[in-house]
């Protein structure tokens, strides 16, 4: 399972596109609250996380999610438009496995899916084109 | 004067400027009163906030006061240890930042004041200290009514917008305004991005607009980072601050009433920052906007009625 946390309803709807026809359950998010209260009890294969969304961001989301001690190991990928190196730092410190920027292709999204579930990344149907 | 109204005490962002050639804008870093009868609340505890806790010492007729921090950084904390009714017995200081909680909050500011960056630690403090809390995303000062939301700069970084006397103030010292929009252009000329791609990232690239514009809508006052030329900025992308253009545009597009350029470079004197000023000015004509804009200076108030 494939869990994505960003406030861009657009961003969402491509990861979804992205996603389609890859046999991976994908779950979205707006807000990092509403993201952290599904991850207490559900442990995905990915988490791609958005930084700046307008209530509480993608680091202090990051920083909660290792503090429980199911997702210590989590992998999560940071997607931004913010190439902060501060951030970027932050990021490697609490675990991230990658700091890509916004915004990704769709091509680069289905290749993350299927290294980190497993998923075979193969030409989906309909959509766009990998 | 007015019961409400907004008070610059500080317009400068990075580092303090205490030159001949920036006394009109003022030296002082970020610092701004926002006065609502017998409330008083402060945003950002930059230089600016030492001659502010100087003239709240001179008076007895308020004794409690709540600062809000948009970030940690020098410029908006190095006022602090220097801060009168900090370090006297019968004030009450509420405090709010960026962190998970008020321990977090209290470690942020008590950093700077440790050896051996300073001598005198914030344990030493004679005030009473308190921390604000939101609750359902609002904070509550009196009749202020404050909703913080998150920026574009390295690290946690708050604006704030306030509801005060049937106003709305918007706060935002640092921001790196349409810091998105040359990755997406740059993914939108790829050769080989299909319709549905392509239409994505256009979705994408409005949405972000928007969701930047959104904390700012319709305020009667905004009071926002324009620290750089074009020039500058092109030097310093990625410093999470904006160029002057950006700002106005953004208020413009965001209809705002009000503009009040801040967080002014500090390398810039006066001379310059009327030459900005005149610059933006014309953007707004050449838009046909009723936008009003001002250079921040230290002194300058705004009236907010009440």
């Amino acid at each position: 399972m494939v869990v994505v946390v960003d406030d861009s309803a657009a961003a969402v709807s491509h990861y979804q596109a992205s996603a389609r026809g890859l046999e991976v359950e994908l779950r979205a998010f707006r807000s990092a609250d509403a993201a952290i209260g599904y991850l207490r009890d559900h442990h995905p294969d990915l988490v791609f996380l958005d930084i700046v969304m307008p209530e509480k961001d993608g680091l202090t989301l990051l920083k909660e999610l290792r503090a429980l001690p199911s997702h210590r190991d989590t992998p999560v990928i940071v997607v931004t438009s913010k190439d902060y190196a501060q951030d970027r730092a932050v990021a490697r410190e609490l675990g991230a496995q990658e700091f890509l920027l916004k915004p990704l292709r769709s091509r680069e999204v289905r290749a993350l899916i299927a290294r980190y579930t497993g998923v075979e990344s193969r030409s989906h149907r309909g959509g766009h084109k990998p | 004067m007015s019961p409400c109204y907004v008070r610059f005490w500080g317009v400068r962002g990075s580092y303090p400027a205490p030159f001949a050639t920036h006394m009109r804008a003022g030296g002082n870093t970020s610092c701004v009163e926002v006065r609502c009868g017998d409330h008083i609340l402060i945003c950002d505890a930059g230089s600016g906030i030492i001659p502010l806790g100087e003239a709240l010492m001179d008076q007895d007729r308020v004794r409690e006061l709540a600062i809000l921090m948009t970030h940690y950084h020098w410029d908006h904390i190095s006022g602090l240890p220097f801060f009168q009714p900090a370090f006297t017995p019968s004030w009450t200081l509420r405090l709010f930042g960026p962190g998970k909680n008020e321990v977090e909050v209290a470690e942020a500011i008590a950093q700077q004041m440790r050896a051996p960056y300073f001598p005198v630690e914030t344990e030493t403090w004679l005030a009473d200290i308190d921390y604000l809390r939101p609750s359902n995303g609002y904070i509550e000062h009196g009749p202020i009514r404050i909703q913080p939301f998150n920026v574009h700069h390295p690290g946690t970084t708050f604006g704030y917008r306030l509801e005060v006397a049937g106003r709305n103030v918007v706060y935002v010292s640092d921001n790196e305004l349409l810091f998105l929009d040359d990755p997406i252009d740059r993914r939108l000329v790829e050769h080989d991005l299909d319709a549905g791609e392509h239409e994505l990232l256009l979705r994408m690239k409005e949405e972000e607009k928007w969701s930047s514009l959104q904390p700012f809508l319709n305020a009667d006052v905004l009071i926002h980072d324009a620290q750089y030329t074009p020039e500058d900025y092109a030097r310093k992308r990625g410093w999470g601050h904006s160029c002057y253009i950006d700002t106005v545009n953004c208020a413009i597009d965001a209809r705002v009433r009000h503009l009040y350029l801040y967080h002014l470079d500090p390398s810039y004197p006066d001379a310059r920052l009327d030459s900005l000023h005149h610059d933006a000015l014309r953007i707004i004509r050449e838009r046909g906007s009723s936008l009003r804009c001002d250079m921040a200076r230290e002194g300058m108030i705004i009236d907010l009625g009440g």
